[in-house]
């Protein structure tokens, strides 16, 4: 039987050849869950009798000498913002707790299971996806696997708490505004946001339509890439995926890095951050020889359009709500939601405005380089009901908001993004971001997994 | 309270009485008790709105929006 440090990878090959069954290594995911997650809160729904009959068609399918796919009885979970076909999507909420069950599973959903993957279940999120802690009132907080007073990170909380655990080796989450990237930091899992429209979003409930991306969760860089290539590509049932065919990652991983250009983001995203985020950073840029640094212009009013364009979005798909039923929602979401729907239509329209102009000067930058480093969040998770603000270098910071300074203004303009963990023993682990052209998610699968050979960056199971 | 009329380094301020007006034109009616939270939250916003609006775009610089009919 497949243990909790297994690699998804592994097991696969392990299933393939006939060296372990389907279902066993199930049955050990569901047993690990059941140990483990009343301490952690990772999961909102265990999806046990499904699970078994997934694993043992696969077992079934390849005694008969069928190809159940390159991921084969690999246990996986989603963020319960993913339609899983006959489970109600609830998005972190009470209201949607309502609905009916979906009719069919999202398609990053479908496409894993394709792949030979067995869900197991969903997982804990922010309400809506609108946060940056996984601390939700309805579900209660998703706790941290390397101290348990500590919030995971959101709003894939539970994505990243339940890999880190390794109760399961692979997860899918949804990034906004940092959504896989700051709770993958803060649990010192690897995260991949890839480029905007490169994984469809079709059957996944929308925080902010012009931000959401689809991306895994995993402890090895190998296994991250063999789930992008299992869900990246086109979709006609989502009108902002891309039309561009997709080009495998995962046997690409070990061609050479060494003529990739790297530098450092200075400026913005090495201000108002701990020192271990910045120590973290500079560990990968030494073990990657960069000395170089640029800075991107006007960061902060790209963060704040982020957060316009957000908060417009968001709004708008809950207003009904908010009219008719507003006590129903997250107090944690509630007044910001509130808040937003009273914003005029101009900052909207300014906001997309300098999105567009900021995404001309990134591109810029990328005339000299083909990968960017900074840190993912600004420090280690904070406690669980941590003070609402927190002085840092004499600046007074929203403590939860401020987690995603450094990963908003990326997402803002779809860059491709991995956060990779940096671990060092006796501390919180904290990611850095590897950051890349649009559609080069190749080049950053290929450099975390060298910095993963070289263990510069690794996620031990907690 | 709208922050395009206000200098870069007063704080933006926005008061309940604020809220409440702003929220019949939207058909919201917000809770007592929550009318303070609100227009914090919206002096929040409303300060993010005034670092892009004092953001000199070039009047060429269309919205980032996609339609592709």
């Amino acid at each position: 039987m497949s243990d909790a440090a297994t690699s998804a990878l592994a097991i696969a090959a392990a299933v393939r050849t006939g060296k372990m069954s389907a279902r066993d290594v199930v049955a050990g995911a569901l047993a690990r869950i059941a140990q483990r997650d009343l301490a952690l809160n990772a999961f909102t729904a265990v999806l046990g009798d499904r699970a078994l009959a997934d694993a043992e068609t696969i077992d079934r399918r390849l005694a008969q000498g069928g190809d159940p796919g390159p991921l084969a009885g690999v246990p996986f979970a989603v963020k319960n913002l993913f339609d899983v076909a006959g489970v109600t999507t609830l998005a972190g909420s009470k209201i949607n707790a309502e609905r009916a069950p979906a009719a069919r599973d999202a398609t990053a959903v479908a496409r894993l299971r394709a792949s030979g993957a067995v869900l197991v279940g969903t997982l804990n999120m922010d309400e809506y996806a609108y946060g940056f802690t996984t601390e939700n009132t309805h579900y209660g907080p998703t706790r941290n696997p390397h101290d348990p007073s500590r919030i995971a990170g959101g709003s894939s909380g539970g994505s990243a708490a339940a890999v880190a655990a390794g109760l399961v080796p692979l997860t899918l989450g949804t990034d906004t505004n940092g959504s896989i990237r700051v709770p993958s930091s803060l649990c010192g899992v690897f995260g991949l946001k890839p480029t905007f429209g490169r994984v469809s979003r079709a059957g996944v409930a929308p925080l902010a339509w012009s931000f959401d991306h689809v991306g895994p969760l995993a402890r090895h860089a190998a296994d991250l890439a063999a789930a992008f290539d299992a869900i990246a590509g086109p979709d006609p049932l989502d009108p902002a995926c891309a039309a561009r065919s997709a080009s495998p990652c995962a046997g690409e991983l070990d061609r050479a890095v060494d003529g990739l250009r790297i530098a450092v983001l200075g400026g913005h995203f090495a201000r108002l951050a701990a020192d271990e985020a910045l120590q973290a950073t500079a560990r990968v840029a030494r073990a990657l020889g960069v000395g170089r640094e640029v800075t991107l212009p006007e960061v902060h009013r790209a963060r704040a359009a982020a957060s316009v364009i957000t908060a417009c979005e968001a709004a708008a798909i809950h207003l009904e709500n908010l009219r008719t039923r507003a006590a129903d929602f997250d107090p944690m979401t509630r007044e910001r939601l509130l808040a937003a729907t009273l914003l005029p239509a101009s900052a909207y329209v300014n906001a997309q405005r300098l999105r567009a102009w900021f995404r001309s000067r990134v591109a810029d930058v990328f005339r000299d380089a083909d990968v960017l480093l900074a840190p993912t969040t600004p420090w280690t998770a904070p406690a669980i009901g941590a003070p609402w603000t927190t002085r840092i270098d004499g600046v007074e910071v929203p403590t939860r908001g401020h987690l995603g300074a450094f990963t908003q203004p990326l997402s803002f303009v779809g860059l491709p993004v991995i956060s990779v963990p940096v671990v060092t023993p006796g501390s919180l682990p904290v990611g850095v971001q590897l950051i890349g052209r649009p559609f080069e998610e190749s080049s950053l699968l290929r450099l975390a997994a060298r910095l993963e050979a070289e263990r510069i960056v690794l996620s031990p199971v907690v | 309270m709208c922050p395009s009329r206000m200098s870069g380094s007063e704080p933006v301020r926005v008061t309940e009485a604020d809220v409440d007006l702003l929220a019949a034109q939207v058909g919201l009616v917000i809770a007592r008790e929550r009318r303070a939270a609100v227009a914090q939250h919206l002096a929040g916003l409303l300060a993010a709105v005034r670092l892009i609006d004092e953001f000199a775009l070039p009047e060429t610089t269309e919205p980032a929006l996609r339609f592709e009919p």
